[in-house]
């Protein structure tokens, strides 16, 4: 399996203010698919992503993408795996202010010794017209689509989402959520897409329900759809 | 492919211009006028230096009380030594300025032409250049003495001379009113030969291989002569500070200066330190995002340390450039403008170079690096969830209700930016201490000034020398006469007059180089001296006693200059007398210690002047202003200097005010768009975020003065003991604080009306905005 988690635990705080967040995480994403992480706030689902992302740690069990454990990884190896492997997109954007769409984008781009083409990824993103706008001059979904830009271009192995359309209005997201398609079947990267949005399972090869730091229920969705026909 | 984060450098330049100006202004007119002044030290050292060989600088000179005669000379030449008769007389001007004229030399200590010409008739004289300047002298002026007048044909700088002492054992040297001067042989035959001092200069015919097989030299040189003659003064040149104190001294600027300039660095590197976090915390989900995508933290501590490199790198170029052009004549003006040193090229100082330009970088680049190290040691996540704080306080500081609401605001305010604010008390107290120092310099030399007026003994004060016909005698018969007559001649009608001894001796310190002290011997009951003198017991001046930590009960022991004499004496009490390191015993007392008859006195202390005394008799008459010399001479050399450093001064303290409270109001800009939005007018926004740096400010102000005030008194203390022979009493004049005060409040007017122009400035839809 290309992703593989296996009993993840992490807690917060210590002695009486402890609070386990994830309660022992098993879980397995193969190679291309879109994964939905779904759970109300509090279920654990943004620290899985980070966990998976090596941008946070796990008290106990393991992650392994592609058989490497990132448990094992000092913070200099780490580092240079999210280089390579990993692509990155929050729901606030993070844009670098003085520097425009286009390089936003080189940004990511100057990761990797297999960046795609910057230009062909911006008329992908439809934001080739805009590409010498600086953030402040672009709308909300704009500036989501730049920073699904600066993930994508570095062509990660995983790009991982976590609400990326949390700040965003039902017309603009729907948007968001086509273009994390089109990518996906574009380029072929497993998608880790973090929602509290239950329509938006319907996206994704396999659906993990999350709660109290517990996997409910994970189950391959073969019924899915293409983002444009999501409803909410 | 290269890094795209580089494109934002420019950007960042262009959008804080005006940061990046102030900062590079500052650090272009440090470093330039650092680097000038290296460019002329070096230059000017290399000529000091040269001037050695150049102008056969004697490697010493004695005075002896008459001529030496053939033989004496031979005995002597026989320690190895070359003798050149160097003689000299100190004629007083009409203007009450002291000449010293030499006749043209030779063989040593030659003479550098400046400008004019050498002196080729007997009425002919070439002086000195720094005294010609600092009194309205020209070539083809005459200069007039009491008894005649001489035609200035030129210019000149004495390679002996080249710091105006008139006497080694002075404080300082004097080229306002002591010059030294060139005549012909004729003119030179032509002076009375009572004002001729019998001065001989020696050149060792061995090299010496070092100093201390100098100070052998000179010491079995010393004992040479005085078997052979009657010594009145014998100054190797390693102790001669007509010589070496400009060396020294230059030497000593140098250090001072380049400390300056990396103190100026540092604080500049700080404050680049503190805008840099606060661009770290704007831009904290930025990294956070840049850190998970795979930038490894030492790219971002790169490229955040970029511009501060960038702008000190151009500042030193820029500074560089200014340095070998405008500042480095000022600095040269300002070496004419102190020491008499002959002509001069300008020298590549690859040395001022590297203190210049690569001391500088290397100093931004280790402070700057370790701000950001540590500031980027957080995780990605911390970054992302801009949690910024490495030790997060747990409980937020509670402020009692009963602190109206305004208060409670801005002391928030203060607690939020409490960095900034400490970055800006040191930048405040290096700034005030420069500007103490600039202010306090004028202020204590006319307070010492004062206090010497004051404190003088007598309004003239008179030393006698034994006449020439006394040293010539050649037997005990004469040697009586001739003091029979010298005792008539020093004999006064006038009701002022208080007989008095004075007597030379060294201090003997491990830790201080020795230094000359004046015993004085005076009457019991003087008017002039009002002691009650009582045992053994002596009293010491009180500089003398601060600068050696002297206290009554205490012993001191001084040695005799040219001998192997010492004397060990108890401290009874401290004297106010400061214009010299100075013991008062009483004339019994002194009689005995130093071995003279009964009645023995050599000068007089007098309220009126004495007019029936033969002048042959008088070896100096010290009055007003030669007590006031140290202090009229470091007015000169020093006095636009400390101009200068005012305005060092008062340029930091607006660059590190303006960048540091740029700092809060920027990093408040969504809170104050939203107390826009909330219907606050701007002047109730300025009480909030102008009054709380404007409290700071009066405290960081208010604070500095004691801080900075013991740091003065340190380096103050420490300069008078280490570096500067005699002492000057530590007085800060109470207007030094209020002009401090003052042109704080000035500049920080300007600070805040800039400060509150930005608020005005910041649009109600900043708080709308995005958290970017």
């Amino acid at each position: 399996m290309f992703l593989e988690i296996s009993n993840v635990r992490k807690s917060f705080g210590a002695e009486d203010n402890r609070v386990e967040v994830l309660k022992g995480i098993d879980l397995e994403v193969g190679k291309g698919e879109i994964c939905v992480l779904l759970g109300p706030s509090g279920s654990g689902k943004s620290t899985l992503l980070n966990i998976i992302g090596g941008i946070d740690q796990a008290d106990s069990g393991y992650i392994a993408i592609n058989g490497e454990r990132t448990a094992d990884m000092d913070e200099k190896t780490l580092t240079l795996y999210r280089r390579k492997h990993l692509g990155y997109v929050f729901q606030m954007y993070n844009l670098i202010p003085n520097l425009n769409v286009r390089e936003n984008i080189e940004v990511g781009a100057y990761l990797s010794d297999r960046a795609l083409d910057v230009d062909e990824l911006l008329r992908t993103l439809g934001l080739y017209e805009h590409r010498h706008k600086l953030p402040n001059q672009l709308s909300g979904g704009q500036q989501q689509r730049t920073a699904i830009g600066r993930a994508i271009v570095k062509n990660p192995d995983i790009l991982l989402c976590d609400e990326p359309t949390g700040a965003l209005d039902y017309k603009t997201s729907k948007e968001i959520l086509r273009l994390i398609g089109t990518v996906n079947q574009k380029y072929g990267n497993t998608v880790i897409l973090v929602t509290h949005n239950d329509a938006i399972k319907n996206m994704a090869d396999r659906i993990v329900k999350l709660r109290d730091g517990v996997v409910r229920r994970s189950y391959k969705n073969d019924a899915k759809i293409p983002a444009e026909e999501l409803e909410w | 492919m290269k890094n795209p984060l580089n494109k934002r450098l420019l950007r960042e330049l262009a959008g804080d211009f005006s940061k990046y100006l102030v900062v590079f202004i500052l650090l272009a007119a440090s470093i330039g006028f650092v680097s000038g002044f290296l460019v002329a030290d070096g230059s000017m050292i290399a000529a000091y230096d040269e001037s050695f060989e150049k102008y056969r600088i004697e490697d010493g000179n004695f005075c002896t009380q008459s001529e030496l005669d053939a033989a004496e000379i031979s005995a002597i030449e026989e320690a190895g030594v070359k003798l050149y008769p160097n003689f000299y007389a100190d004629q007083e001007t009409d203007g009450g300025s002291t000449v010293r004229i030499f006749q043209n030399r030779q063989e040593v200590d030659l003479v550098c032409l400046m400008q004019g010409r050498m002196p080729e008739a007997a009425d002919e004289i070439a002086i000195d250049r720094m005294f010609a300047e600092n009194n309205g002298l020209e070539p083809g002026d005459t200069l007039a003495f009491s008894d005649r007048e001489m035609k200035i044909s030129g210019l000149v700088a004495l390679s002996d001379y080249s710091a105006l002492f008139s006497d080694n054992n002075d404080m300082m040297f004097d080229a306002v009113k002591f010059g030294v001067s060139v005549v012909t042989r004729e003119g030179f035959e032509a002076l009375e030969r009572e004002h001729i001092k019998y001065s001989y200069s020696w050149i060792y015919e061995e090299a010496p291989k070092d100093e201390n097989e100098e100070k052998e030299k000179a010491e079995a040189l010393l004992k040479t002569v005085m078997e052979n003659a009657s010594l009145q003064a014998f100054i190797p040149r390693f102790l001669n500070q007509a010589i070496q104190f400009t060396g020294e001294d230059m030497g000593s600027d140098k250090a001072m200066m380049t400390m300056l300039l990396y103190i100026i660095i540092v604080i500049l590197a700080f404050v680049f330190g503190v805008t840099i976090s606060n661009t770290i915390a704007r831009e904290a989900g930025v990294i956070g995002t840049l850190r998970a995508s795979g930038y490894t933290k030492g790219e971002l501590v790169r490229h955040y340390m970029a511009m501060p490199l960038l702008v000190t790198l151009l500042g030193a170029v820029v500074g560089n450039i200014l340095g070998y052009t405008v500042f480095r004549l000022v600095c040269v003006g300002m070496y004419y403008g102190s020491y008499s040193l002959p002509t001069y090229t300008t020298i590549w100082n690859a040395e001022a170079f590297v203190m210049t330009t690569a001391v500088p970088l290397l100093l931004m680049l280790v402070i700057t690096f370790g701000i950001l190290y540590h500031k980027l040691s957080l995780t990605p996540l911390q970054f992302i969830r801009r949690d910024l704080k490495k030790n997060r306080r747990r409980k937020t500081l509670r402020l009692s209700r009963g602190i109206p609401f305004f208060s409670r605001f801005r002391i928030r305010i203060v607690l939020q930016n409490i960095s900034s604010y400490i970055t800006l008390f040191v930048g405040i107290i290096f700034a005030n201490l420069l500007l103490m120092f600039g202010l306090l310099f004028p202020s204590l030399l006319h307070h010492f000034q004062t206090e010497i007026m004051e404190n003088m003994l007598c309004r003239y004060q008179y030393v006698l020398q034994a006449p020439l016909e006394m040293a010539d005698a050649d037997n005990v018969l004469e040697y009586l006469l001739a003091a029979a007559r010298m005792k008539a001649g020093t004999a006064t009608q006038n009701e002022d007059a208080e007989p008095y001894s004075v007597y030379a001796l060294k201090t003997v310190d491990d830790r201080i180089e020795s230094e000359q002290v004046s015993i004085y011997g005076v009457l019991s009951g003087s008017r002039y001296v009002p002691l009650q003198f009582s045992g053994e017991g002596v009293y010491v001046s009180e500089g003398y006693a601060e600068k050696y930590g002297l206290k009554a009960g205490d012993t001191v022991t001084l040695k005799e200059p040219y001998g192997d004499g010492e004397y060990e004496l108890e401290v009874a009490g401290m004297f106010s007398y400061p214009a010299a390191l100075a013991i008062f015993m009483e004339q019994e007392q002194f009689n005995e210690t130093f071995g003279y008859g009964e009645g023995y006195f050599n000068g007089y202390f007098s309220d009126t002047e004495i007019t029936d005394m033969d002048d042959k008799y008088i070896a100096s008459r010290i009055d007003e202003e030669d007590l006031t010399k140290l202090t009229r001479q470091l007015d000169v050399s020093m006095g636009s200097m400390m101009y200068m450093v005012d305005g060092f001064a008062v340029a930091i303290f607006i660059v590190v005010l303006y960048l540091l409270t740029k700092i809060v109001i920027e990093k408040n800009e969504q809170s104050i768009s939203m107390v826009k939005i909330l219907g606050y007018r701007n002047s109730e926004i300025s009480r909030l975020y102008i009054m709380s740096t404007t409290m700071v400010v009066s405290v960081c102000v208010l604070l500095s003065l004691p801080i900075n005030d013991i740091i003065m008194k340190r380096l103050f203390i420490f300069i008078m003991v280490d570096m500067m022979p005699g002492w000057l009493t530590y007085y800060v004049a109470p207007s030094v604080y209020i002009k401090i005060i003052l042109a704080s409040i000035t500049t920080y007017a300007v600070v805040a009306s800039l400060e509150y122009r930005r608020i005005c400035r910041v649009p109600m839809s900043e708080a709308l905005k995005n958290v970017e």
